[in-house]
């Protein structure tokens, strides 16, 4: 589609990719004509990765704050962002994660508009007030103390915290508790302004919508907001080559035990992580998949799955299982361990692979149902680096090889690049 | 550059127009074909009644763990190999007075997936092994929820709320455990064999449909499966007891759960459950009801704030439920707080202003809901549950649209007092409970 505002892009698996140049945004269009609704999407490439020490939080902080409001759209005014989107039906909400942040409304069709609107306002517009600042503090402390309650995050982010020493994935998104107890209207001010910006940020619009219509609104909300006045800081931290096995304990009042085991992976865009996506399908989906067979049809754990986490920068892949009651976490372990040793050491079967690989195409396909399902799969892409990643994902896997596999396995699932957690009921 | 193409339109005709409703044989089913490409999502449910008085639902719970654990023809492996080969889902679950199935997989492979579903419905093994690792993992499961404040103070107030042959009470984790350890196989068996059946047996398909192949598949497989003539055994209506307060001590969890009720005379078919649904969402139904406003939004106390109508169907009564967590330096603030703006809402009322804003919430949603293949199957099952029909999925916006501000101030009257609340906690609390409170293990 030709529009004056913007450039085009690329077209990719049925998703066409526009830019505004006069700031740089990215807009990415899917029509999708099963329901008369839209997902809008704004993504900023802004995760707990950009913290600092001692600023830990903020991402999700702010996060918190854009729902304040702008001068236009605020409680006081009886405008709020929430109040004025809900009114329509819209299902309103925003996530942080490690690499980015994102903001959505899925809505009827015919009120589009109004999220484009809202979304314009507040990239520039937040209003970042102290008073309500210190009341979200204590809505965030709260959320801090519920996540607290589940013994898996807090495995979860103990072994994350120990794998990484240098590089910010080091930090639950949420924060150290400090961190939220301490942080300032002007640090999360001047963190506002450093990443809300077009350059930095890429909209999607997914679901039954007008091209060209959506184009002219993103063009009259987003197009007068002028790039970044300074360069996006890059985040540098490499984390340094981890050289022996690290295992923890995490202790908390409960029942059952969990063990965590992660490997130092790489970066989502390499095809070495589509191996891995291969491996982790083999080993943990569906009733047949070697784990499942070995531990929790042997009656060992109630559950285990495997996963790459296919991030910005280089991430984890790890396992995770539920102990079924009366076994022991070194049991568990060392069947789980042995399974990947005789994958290094005879690899996986062409069958096996095949299977995976249809598993994954048939997820694909799944994940196509419904506008916010798109999105919520998009948005991972954006914040990988590559929006792409989503359009070519099935092609990508269609190219992993058991050969393939087997050699993901030997290069990275190393002892000496593990970390073992142990969640341990008290 | 990109061909400029008119984009494709959404079929906006009436639901009742869409779906393609069919009695086969024992099986009542419904189909919507969606333009999703190659998925085709189901949903189906029949009727089992469990003896919940007697425990009967855990034993219900073990039957439909079993049934993707082998059938008498092909073993848990070679089913799960098809399964697995074609990337599908499968599952099947219990839910009160009913168990149930849902699956999803891709177009071509629906009809040798349907075949597989029947004969495990019909046809389970029931092997001594599985049936013991089922038993070792639902135990698990128990222990697990002990894990969890939401799900203690949860089922602590649908203790409180209702007798133990009522539905909507959950039995506390001790009693679970111990009626898990005395379950037999010969039990489990017996359930199968007397409760499952296509008694009110409904299905909903929605997605990449093809119709009359869909429907020569369940001929085939479902349509002569005989019904299992189980009469209804639950309670209908809630405890009498007086209001007060159960506290789960829950040593290492700094956020306490809180709900707080009472039962409602109410049920799913009634004039006045619309306008309880509408009210109780202007109190607590999203992020701009009046609970997360000024509990969470003014006041900073909570992370999380709702209040709803929970539990309600068109066979037996349900419950008016306030849930909040709260950090443990916060909570007799935060239950007073709550309070507060509840005792307002009931002696108040709501604004006109208020009502129109959540009926187009409601509306809104509604259609947002119906924008998968999974939200459809849901929606149109439940409503054959309900017996309601699939054009309920038309009707429910213009019932709620209708409803006028009068009606909801009488229905408030008529039903939600929170002078008559139970409370029921779950947490490490700052202090002893207060006096009166019981404690529960």
């Amino acid at each position: 589609m030709n529009h004056d505002a913007f450039e085009f892009v690329e077209a990719s698996g049925g998703i066409e990719a526009y830019r505004l140049p006069a700031n740089g945004l990215d807009v990415l269009l899917l029509n999708q004509a099963a329901a008369p609704v839209v997902t809008f999407m704004v993504t900023y490439r802004v995760g707990s990765r950009n913290e600092v020490p001692g600023h830990t939080g903020a991402t999700h902080f702010l996060e918190h704050l854009m729902f304040k409001g702008t001068e236009r759209f605020n409680k006081r005014r009886g405008t709020s962002v929430f109040n004025v989107l809900q009114r329509v039906g819209a299902q309103v909400n925003a996530t942080t994660w490690l690499d980015r942040t994102n903001y959505y409304e899925l809505l009827p069709r015919e009120h589009l508009a109004l999220a484009v609107e809202i979304e314009a306002d507040r990239m520039r517009g937040a209003l970042i007030d102290p008073d309500e600042m210190e009341r979200e503090r204590t809505v965030i402390l709260n959320e801090f103390d519920r996540g607290q309650n589940e013994p898996m995050r807090n495995l979860y982010h103990a072994v994350w915290s120990a794998a990484f020493v240098a590089h910010p994935y080091h930090h639950p998104t949420i924060g150290w508790r400090s961190d939220i107890e301490t942080v300032t209207p002007e640090g999360l001010r001047h963190y506002y302004d450093t990443f809300y910006w077009p350059n930095n940020a890429t909209l999607s619009i997914i679901g039954d919508f007008d091209p060209a219509e959506a184009l002219d609104l993103v063009a009259r909300h987003f197009g007068p907001i002028p790039a970044s006045p300074a360069p996006i800081p890059e985040v540098r931290t490499r984390e340094p080559e981890q050289r022996g096995e690290r295992r923890l304990t995490v202790r908390q009042a409960g029942q059952l035990g969990m063990l965590m085991v992660a490997f130092k992976a790489p970066t989502a865009l390499e095809a070495d992580t589509d191996a891995l996506d291969v491996l982790a399908t083999i080993l943990t989906t569906g009733k047949g998949s070697r784990l499942y067979r070995r531990l929790t049809d042997a009656g060992l754990t109630t559950s285990v799955f495997a996963a790459t986490s296919r991030l910005r920068d280089p991430g984890l892949f790890y396992l995770f299982a539920s102990l079924a009651p009366g076994h022991g976490h070194a049991d568990v372990e060392a069947v789980l361990l042995n399974e990947l040793e005789t994958i290094k050491d005879d690899g996986v079967s062409e069958d096996e692979v095949r299977r995976a690989q249809r598993q994954l195409h048939a997820q694909e396909a799944f994940g196509r149902d419904g506008p916010f399902s798109v999105a919520s799969q998009l948005n991972e892409a954006i914040a990988a680096g590559d929006w792409r990643l989503y359009t070519t994902y099935l092609d990508r896997i269609r190219r992993v090889t058991p050969e393939a596999v087997q050699q993901a396995a030997r290069t990275y699932l190393l002892e000496d690049r593990r970390t073992v957690g142990w969640y341990v009921p008290t | 550059m990109p061909a400029d193409t008119p984009p494709p339109t959404t079929d906006l005709r009436p639901f009742a127009e869409r779906v393609y409703e069919r009695t086969l044989g024992s099986c009542h089913a419904v189909f919507l074909p969606t333009p999703v490409e190659d998925v085709v999502t189901w949903k189906g449910s029949f009727l089992t009644f469990p003896d919940f008085g007697a425990g009967e639902e855990l034993v219900q719970e073990l039957v439909m763990s079993l049934l993707d654990k082998g059938t008498r023809r092909r073993d848990r492996f070679a089913i799960a190999r098809i399964v697995d080969d074609r990337g599908a889902q499968l599952r099947f679950y219990a839910d009160g007075i009913r168990c149930g199935f849902y699956g999803r997989a891709l177009r071509e492979d629906v009809p040798e997936l349907m075949a597989i579903l029947a004969e495990q419905l019909r046809e389970p093994l029931f092997d001594a092994d599985e049936f013991e690792k089922a038993r070792a993992h639902l135990i698990a499961r128990v222990h697990r929820s002990m894990e969890s404040t939401g799900s203690q103070a949860s089922a602590a107030l649908s203790r409180r709320l209702f007798p133990p042959d009522h539905p909507n009470h959950t039995p506390a984790p001790q009693t679970q455990l111990e009626r898990l350890g005395a379950v037999t196989l010969d039990e489990v068996r017996a359930f199968h064999e007397r409760h499952v059946g296509a008694n009110t047996l409904n299905l909903a398909v929605v997605g990449d449909v093809d119709v009359p192949a869909m429907e020569a598949v369940l001929r085939a497989h479902l349509a002569d499966w005989p019904a299992a003539d189980v009469p209804a055994r639950f309670g209908t209506d809630g405890t009498n007891l007086p209001p007060g307060r159960t506290v789960v001590p829950m040593p290492d969890r700094d956020n306490v759960d809180v709900r707080m009720g009472h039962g409602l005379s109410v049920r799913r078919q009634d004039a006045d459950y619309i306008p309880l649904y509408l009210a109780t969402y202007i109190l607590g139904g999203n992020f701009s009801a009046r609970l997360m406003t000024t509990i969470r939004d003014e006041m900073g106390l909570t992370y999380g704030i709702h209040a709803g109508l929970v539990g309600i169907s068109t066979l037996y009564h349900g419950y008016w439920q306030v849930g909040v967590t709260l950090s443990r330096e916060n909570v007799e603030r935060g239950i007073e707080a709550t309070l507060e703006q509840v005792r307002r809402f009931t002696d108040e009322g709501v604004t006109a202003d208020e009502l129109e804003e959540k009926k187009t919430t409601i509306t809104g949603s509604f259609e947002v809901g119906l924008a998968t293949t999974n939200g459809l199957a849901i929606a149109l099952l439940k409503n054959l549950e309900r017996g309601f029909g699939p054009g309920y999925l038309d009707r429910f916006p213009r019932e709620v649209a209708a409803v006028e501000l009068d009606t909801v101030h009488a229905a408030m009257q008529r039903h939600l007092d929170p002078e008559r609340f139970h409370f029921a906690l779950a947490g490490t609390l700052p202090e002893a409970a207060p006096p009166g409170a019981d404690a529960a293990s």
